[in-house]
């Protein structure tokens, strides 16, 4: 498919190259200003990122004040501060002139570590959450869009309420960013961790990757827009709908309510929000192909497409049958909207009975950690993956039939390479690493084996929701400090996946592996295997 | 008369010959010993030894010798020693006819060589019934051992030809001279550490029969006990340290120990498999007592702590006392045993330390490929890298055995077993361990599972025990017999 030249209303094609142009002149004159001495391009990136905050900030400390709340002094200190913060790094640090994937995978690792850090200041001042550990989970929820919360949200003030829902989207946002301009060159089991089967359809949009970007968060915008519509005409309060979009769309999975979406206590409600759950599941490049080529046939087209519908309307009706009860109407939506809102990771919560059946929660489970469409803003371990790796497994049973035949690994019509598959295989298994030591410290710290073993999972896959004891809607506080920390952990692995954390800390591991290889190869010499 | 053409049923026959022989051993321990149950065994020994000589004599060995056929032999015959295998318990009256399918679960669980059982009152049942289910255990071993060092090996499943060359016995190209050479060694060496472990049993003080039920079950890493209590029943360190001994022993590579009985320990040098397992164990076992600190007195707390360790780690199922009641994360420790299970070419299960050393290298390499994306990077073991092929072999089992893990726990969840118990008892079924978590416990037995879960538990023993592979393919070549048979109607 060759990329049609740019075919938008004229309003559209105006807008467009006003906002580039914006965006490249504030492009320049970042690097303008920050030609300081240091070379780094994690600084960079920190100071970029407190820079960017501030407008967040702001907002949030007008809707404060606007809606009668007393923290908005709070949020414009704690925004301006790090904006500050933020022009002085600039003016010191410069990004190099060669930018090396070990440097990308530090700017990913340190942008994260910073908006961590931000929003966990900016919670503290606020004075929503009492310690610092605890401050720590939230932050990491809103930043990976996780609804892990331990914060009673009827009594917060508004700022904070805004701050947490803006948080969750922003980080969507920023994570298109990701994925259209960062990924692409890592090509690392990543985000994208098919090698690239997702990005090369992102990057399929445009010419230039600006484009793509561009396209992916108006398109990204225009979601919010629309299911925010949806949750108004539903019935929902205005600027609950607005905040409820905000975390539909990014799945993250914030309410501004105690019982999530199911306090409404109302059918339509939850129906739109099953509808944006599913959307947000979906690939972002796909859903704009379809709407600029007016063709919906190219989502039945897709592969990933039809077997993420068929993985959420299977799992629905089994969830529906073990659930034992006569077939309501009420029970498909109640099933619809526990899978959808696992398999898009978002994690809100309806307003029918908790999932009691044994089959349903670990079906809920498995689907959550399928996640959705690859390319989308859910977490877990996307459709994609699952499907490199049924067909992977395929061709080895094949081939111990046929040794000698030489098969691809296919998705759809096309194939993935040798190296991109294993690319996935190593993020699963380096995961699984990450998760046994999780699971056992959460269970140190107080919680049952289900409950350890669900909410781990639940973490690495941005879910939030967990079963057995951490169900309880209380059972993130009284974890201790270190199964805290340790959750905070699970869920920014799980949104910048862990490949990057790995790389990171390799600065310490590959010389310590180098010099452990020297020293036991006399011993190892006599070893056959 | 013309002979049938079918290595799988030839093989089956001669399977059932060696399970009938058992048998008749048995019913003589059962008369010996008063208890009952002797002419029941009689019953099917001959039963079973009239049906194995007609299908070892009516068959003849097929021309084709390819992979799918030895795999096909390898899959029937361990089916049709279980479905032989149940027959004691239904003659005998210890199971009653109308759950056959649970004589078949403890069959199957005893050539599986898993250890879970049905029986909530073992000490009920004949001991002759009991002899022989120890007994069938021990056979499964026997047949288990020449399947994991040879057969598997040479037809190259999931990444276990690294091991294939280590067979004792001459390295023919075919297959069956080999394999015929290969398990006569084996056997001695099987034989010799089963007599070992009885005789080591006996002069602790065990009863004759006492010694060897439990000694079949360790060398076979099998995990039936005639007591309700298991190991606990004597309640003697002695007993546990020479049972963990065994296990420990047993759970090793078999060619290992036949290049070290030949050429002194020194070849024990020679694997840098057997450090990761022994280092599996002493790590865990160390992570377990610190874990129970605290909970359990010193003395008790770091003899139970090594015993599940090695016994899960190798997947025997022996157990001491109730790991159920233990701290969740001492179970996560236990859990994560189970599923890798013990050395390649052993009888222990899981999904083996080979592979486990195979993924980790695997998974670390892109790491540093993510930093050096040009870089080649082989995957080493030990001294030498290993080949790409192999790798991915080891990896696709290890795909499939965690989407079987996956497919078997949401099954039993989705029939109505508390999750934990459910996954747990998947995992400790395709790992062959023998109990599980929550209420499929050590004390416990595996009636918490519906009827129709119990056959899916069955089904992934069977999984488990031949790799996974052998199983699969079964299914698929049924299928395209199936389909192909389809075609050839529609045209």
């Amino acid at each position: 498919m060759t990329p049609r030249p740019s075919r938008g209303g004229p309003s559209l094609g105006r807008l467009k190259i006003r906002i580039t142009k914006s965006l490249h002149v504030v492009k320049l004159a970042v690097r303008g200003y920050s030609n300081g001495r240091v070379e780094s391009v994690g600084a960079v990136t920190v100071g970029t990122v407190a820079l960017c905050v501030w407008p967040m900030f702001m907002v949030c400390a007008l809707f404060d004040s606007a809606r009668g709340g007393s923290v908005w002094l709070e949020l414009s200190v704690v925004g301006t501060t790090s904006a500050v913060i933020g022009l002085f790094i600039l003016r010191y640090a410069r990004v190099p002139k060669y930018l090396s994937t070990a440097r990308l995978f530090r700017a990913l690792a340190s942008g994260t570590l910073a908006s961590l850090g931000i929003v966990m200041v900016g919670l503290l001042a606020t004075g929503a959450t009492g310690s610092i550990t605890l401050a720590l989970v939230e932050a990491a929820s809103t930043i990976t869009g996780t609804n892990a919360s331990t914060i009673d949200i009827s009594k917060i003030e508004p700022g904070v309420m805004l701050l947490r829902a803006l948080g969750q989207w922003i980080a969507g946002a920023a994570l298109i960013v990701i994925l259209v301009r960062v990924l692409p060159h890592l090509g690392v089991g990543g985000l994208d961790a098919d090698g690239g089967v997702a990005t090369r359809s992102a990057r399929r949009l445009s010419p230039k990757s600006s484009g793509t970007v561009f396209r992916l968060l108006l398109l990204y915008v225009m979601l919010t827009a629309l299911i925010g519509v949806g949750y108004a005409a539903a019935g929902m309060p205005l600027v609950d709908s607005a905040m409820h979009a905000l975390t539909t769309i990014s799945t993250g999975g914030f309410s501004t309510q105690l019982g999530s979406i199911g306090a409404y206590q109302s059918g339509p409600i939850e129906w739109v929000a099953v509808g944006g759950m599913f959307i947000a599941g979906i690939s972002l490049p796909l859903i704009f192909l379809a709407i600029r080529r007016k063709d919906p046939k190219r989502f039945w087209r897709s592969y990933e497409f039809r077997f993420y519908s068929l993985v959420v309307l299977a799992a629905a009706s089994f969830v529906a049958i073990f659930a034992r009860q006569p077939l309501t109407l009420d029970i498909v939506r109640s099933s619809l909207f526990k899978v959808t809102s696992a398999a898009s990771t978002t994690g809100y919560i309806d307003s029918a009975s908790d999932l009691t059946s044994a089959g349903g929660q670990s079906l809920v489970i498995i689907v959550m950690l399928i996640g959705g469409m690859s390319a989308s803003m859910t977490g877990g371990f996307k459709v994609m993956r699952l499907l490199a790796i049924s067909s992977y497994i395929g061709r080895e049973l094949k081939r111990v039939i046929h040794p000698t035949a030489v098969l691809p690994i296919r998705v759809g019509h096309s194939s993935i390479g040798q190296t991109a598959f294993s690319r996935i295989v190593g993020e699963i298994f380096l995961s699984l690493l990450v998760l046994i030591p999780g699971a056992l410290i959460l269970t140190n710290g107080g919680l049952d084996l289900e409950g350890a073993f669900s909410f781990a999972l639940s973490c690495l896959s941005n879910f939030g929701p967990a079963f057995g004891g951490a169900a309880q809607i209380n059972h993130l506080s009284e974890l201790s400090g270190i199964g805290q920390i340790f959750s905070a952990g699970l869920m920014v692995v799980g949104r910048i996946s862990i490949t990057p954390v790995l790389v990171v800390l390799a600065f310490i591991t590959e010389p310590l592996a180098r010099t452990l290889r020297r020293k036991s190869f006399g011993r190892r010499k006599m070893a056959v295997r | 008369m013309k002979k049938i053409k079918g290595t799988p049923l030839r093989v089956s026959g001669s399977a059932l010959v060696a399970i009938s022989l058992g048998m008749f051993a048995s019913s003589g321990v059962a008369l010996a010993d008063g208890g009952g149950g002797a002419s029941g065994l009689l019953v099917s020994a001959l039963l079973t030894l009239s049906i194995g000589t007609i299908m070892f004599g009516a068959s003849s060995v097929s021309d084709r010798a390819d992979t799918p056929v030895a795999l096909a032999s390898v899959a029937w015959s361990w089916l049709a020693v279980s479905i032989a295998g149940a027959l004691p318990f239904l003659m005998t009256g210890s199971i009653p006819w109308a759950h056959f399918d649970d004589a078949l679960f403890e069959s199957i669980s005893g050539f599986t060589c898993t250890g879970s059982t049905i029986f909530s009152d073992i000490e009920a049942v004949p001991r002759g019934v009991l002899f022989f289910r120890s007994m069938i255990q021990w056979f499964g071993g026997m047949g288990l051992i020449v399947l994991a060092v040879a057969v598997l090996p040479a037809l190259k499943i999931g990444g276990l030809e690294l091991i294939a060359n280590e067979a004792p016995g001459p390295t023919a190209d075919r297959l069956t001279p080999k394999v015929t050479d290969t398990a006569r060694r084996l056997w001695l060496l099987y034989g010799g550490i089963t007599l070992a472990m009885i005789a080591a049993l006996m002069v602790v003080g065990l009863s004759p029969y006492d010694a060897a039920t439990h000694a079949f079950t360790t060398v076979a890493t099998g995990g039936f006990s005639p007591y309700n209590a298991s190991i606990a029943h004597f309640d003697s360190l002695l007993v546990e340290f020479i049972i963990i001994a065994g296990m420990i022993f047993c759970g090793a590579n078999f060619s290992l120990h036949w290049y070290a009985f030949k050429n002194g320990p020194k070849a024990y040098h020679r694997v840098s498999e057997l450090r990761w397992y022994l280092g599996l164990i002493v790590g865990s076992t160390f992570i377990l007592i610190w874990l129970n600190f605290g909970n359990l007195s010193l003395g008790r707390n770091i003899r139970e702590s090594f015993f599940y360790t090695v016994s899960l780690g190798t997947s025997t199922g022996f157990g001491t006392s109730d790991f159920t009641i233990w701290a969740p994360a001492a179970q996560v420790v236990l859990l994560t045993l189970m599923i890798v299970g013990g050395m390649t070419g052993s009888t222990a299960g899981g999904m083996k330390i080979l592979r486990l050393q195979i993924l980790v290298r695997y998974s670390f390499r892109e790491i540093v490929r993510a930093r050096h994306p040009k870089a080649v990077v082989p995957i080493r073991m030990g001294a030498v890298s290993i080949d790409e092929q192999i790798a991915a072999k080891a990896v696709g089992f290890i795909l499939l055995y965690m989407g079987l893990i996956v497919l078997g726990g949401l099954t039993l969840a989705g029939l109505g077993v508390e999750p934990v118990t459910a996954f747990s008892g998947a995992v400790s079924a395709i790992g062959n361990a023998g109990p599980g978590l929550g209420e499929a416990g050590p004390v416990s037995d595996f009636l918490v599972f519906p009827r129709l879960g119990r056959v899916i538990i069955m089904f992934l023993m069977m999984f488990g025990r031949l790799e996974v592979f052998p199983m699969m393919l079964m299914f698929v070549a049924f299928a395209r017999a199936v389909s192909r048979s389809r075609h050839t109607i529609r045209q």
